[in-house]
């Protein structure tokens, strides 16, 4: 562990260490979310243009996303506090995974992997409850001009897809299935990849190579997908 | 086949023992009770000023400012970029702070004219379903707002030639 000034050192010119203290893997893991974090910037921004552009058209988020799985009373935006908080949670088990890792905790590790697994599968099905109740609509509908067999007919239209939108203006549906599924997936395959991670850890992969810094890095991706979601949710549920 | 990892040392003085371990976890749950606070102060405030007529500019605000408060805990105490060495903080922050600061620029300076958009669409109200006399208004309101937009493309176009 070398302290002083790296380029002083001789032996460092023949490789082996790294100016930012920090490995490759984690150097690289940061750099892609960076990419990330910049292509769900773009599309929340062209968001932001839809949405003030259509600014008397935009259904407002409370009033569409106010349902609850299995309670008839209304509740605006109780619903995606929920998911809010399970992948907030879910992103506090796997920080203290990782901090299981700096301790060669294996069993601790094991345990809040499994909690973070759990989560991201609770927010994978609860986003899916969303869409689900975003398609299907409100039972009184509303009147829209829908184009059925090349024909421009005005009729009532129940729920939202990329047709047309009982809520308003369909590019609402269209942002809101497209940013919220490239969340999802980013999710789902988070989650694939806790899986992974987790078997390795159990096999003892870890323990032989003297340090958890894959779960580290598995976290850090981890972390960025719940940081997305706190932007998405910002964007789409409040403003 | 072996698996030989670079730079180990770095993890390897990241690793501490149960004593250390116990006052990092105290802090990770400090900052999860401080996202939650948030979390729920935004979602309280989100539905309640559905209902009341806000200052739309102020809620922006606010809700962006808390999140990018969010934001902050989640890169400097989960992802524990507060850990690393100055120069590793600046390079994750410098450029993609420039980036969204030149986003904003556009977004709101260059692009953004909220006034002439408001004047252009109307409130939507095929939420709830009209009555015959509604809907007949509608639609002539509807054949009504193009006219005033081609008599201005018109004028420019006549003065381009």
């Amino acid at each position: 562990m070398s302290d002083h000034a790296s380029t002083d050192y001789p032996a460092n010119w023949g490789g082996g260490v790294s100016p930012l203290k920090v490995s490759y893997g984690k150097l690289f893991m940061w750099f892609f979310l960076i990419s990330d974090a910049l292509t769900f910037s773009a599309f929340l921004s062209a968001y932001g243009f839809m949405r003030h552009k259509f600014a008397g058209y935009w259904p407002e988020p409370s009033k569409v996303f106010h349902h609850f799985p299995f309670v008839t009373k209304e509740l605006p935006l109780a619903y995606v506090g929920l998911m809010t908080f399970i992948l907030i949670m879910s992103s506090v088990t796997m920080v203290l995974a990782v901090e299981a890792g700096h301790r060669k905790d294996k069993k601790s590790v094991m345990i809040w992997m499994l909690l973070t697994i759990v989560g991201g599968f609770a927010f994978v099905g609860s986003q899916a409850w969303e869409w689900f109740h975003f398609i299907t609509g409100t039972e009184q509908g509303a009147w829209k001009d829908v184009i059925i067999d090349g024909k421009l007919v005005h009729k009532i239209v129940h729920g939202a897809n990329l047709t047309f939108n009982e809520y308003g203006n369909s590019l609402f549906g269209a942002f809101f299935f497209f940013i919220t599924g490239f969340h999802g997936f980013h999710v789902f395959s988070g989650v694939l990849i806790n899986i992974t991670i987790f078997i390795m850890v159990a096999r003892g992969v870890m323990e032989k190579r003297g340090h958890y810094e894959m779960v580290e890095k598995v976290g850090l991706y981890w972390h960025f997908v719940d940081l997305v979601w706190v932007f998405v949710f910002t964007f789409f549920y409040l403003l | 086949m072996e698996f030989h990892d670079d730079f180990p040392q770095y993890e390897f003085r990241d690793q501490h023992g149960e004593a250390e371990g116990k006052i990092q976890r105290k802090r990770l749950w400090r900052v999860f009770w401080y996202m939650l606070g948030i979390t729920i102060f935004e979602l309280a405030l989100g539905s309640y000023a559905a209902s009341k007529g806000f200052n739309k500019t102020a809620l922006i605000c606010i809700f962006i400012s808390l999140t990018i408060v969010k934001a902050y805990f989640i890169v400097y105490s989960f992802m524990h970029l507060g850990h690393e060495v100055k120069s590793m903080k600046w390079i994750i922050i410098g450029p993609y702070t420039t980036f969204i600061l030149y986003l904003v620029f556009m977004a709101t300076v260059t692009e953004g004219n909220y006034s002439a958009i408001h004047k252009v669409s109307p409130p939507d109200k095929s939420y709830a379903k009209p009555t015959e006399a509604e809907t007949k208004k509608a639609e002539a309101e509807e054949n009504e707002e193009p006219a005033p937009s081609t008599t201005t493309k018109s004028a420019e176009g006549a003065k381009h030639e």
